[in-house]
């Protein structure tokens, strides 16, 4: 697996949501989305195992979104790892590592996804995964602007997810 | 009448983007801006509720409740702007 080749991809129908401040199954125009809230945080979650050729390097992961009303603004986005080590981990309790985030500013035409692009150092920022061991990543509209910027009043809508090697 | 808390405030923008959102309406209001608009508008209620009182005719203003007043100014402002 070389650089910049893509591991994993995500779509909305694979969200594990979380018992509470969960991103909402909508559709628009048939494209199922995932709804993230403009005033409080609200998370997706998707499990998914680390390809074997993976080669070592950090993650980049990008979240193809819409935006149902806004053309302006910044949105701010967040993504966690959890390595899910066969042997090791107690699936009881959580054990994200730290989010990760990056700005996401909505296309001038409704309806035209922005891509935002989050990325992950090997090591510690990824939860030390591996090739071959399952995970789960977690991604977050900080709508409440807790670690970024976030002044869209109004709803995000998640389409897919890919990650890549960087 | 005291002006609204910052907590009901933040509770209306919220509920405002919920709706605008589920109507899919196009809205470019920064959080701050909406928050501004909220805020003139509580300012601006609380500076004419008086005069507000005053222009409903008696006996009816006395027989209506404060509740129902703002019932009906809202309904009567919805009415005039198509909300």
């Amino acid at each position: 697996m070389a650089s910049g080749d893509t591991l994993i991809v995500f779509t909305p129908y694979a969200n594990e949501p979380p018992s509470a401040s969960y991103a909402t199954l909508d559709t628009r125009n048939a494209h199922p989305v995932l709804d993230f809230d403009g005033s409080a945080d609200e998370e997706a979650v998707f499990t998914g195992i680390l390809p074997r050729n993976y080669a070592g390097g950090g993650l980049t992961v990008y979240l193809h979104v819409m935006f149902t009303s806004a053309t302006t603004g910044s949105a701010y986005w967040q993504a966690a790892i959890e390595r899910m080590d066969d042997g090791t981990l107690d699936l009881d309790a959580d054990s994200f590592a730290a989010f990760q985030g990056a700005a996401g500013n909505p296309n001038g035409t409704s309806g035209v996804m922005t891509l935002v692009t989050i990325t992950f150092t090997t090591g510690a920022q990824m939860d030390s995964l591996a090739a071959g061991e399952a995970f789960r990543l977690k991604i977050r509209r900080d709508a409440d602007g807790t670690a970024g910027t976030d002044d869209v009043t109004t709803d995000a809508e998640l389409v897919a997810v890919e990650i890549k090697e960087t | 009448m005291a002006l609204l808390s910052s907590t009901i405030k933040q509770a209306l923008r919220a509920e405002y983007g919920q709706k605008l959102s589920e109507r899919r309406e196009s809205f470019n209001l920064t959080k701050a801006q909406l928050d501004a608009v909220i805020n003139a508008i509580d300012g601006w209620i609380d500076a004419n509720a008086a005069s507000f009182n005053s222009a409903i005719p008696q006996p009816q203003r006395g027989l209506l409740t404060a509740a129902q007043k703002a019932d009906l100014f809202f309904r009567v402002a919805l009415a005039r702007f198509g909300g």
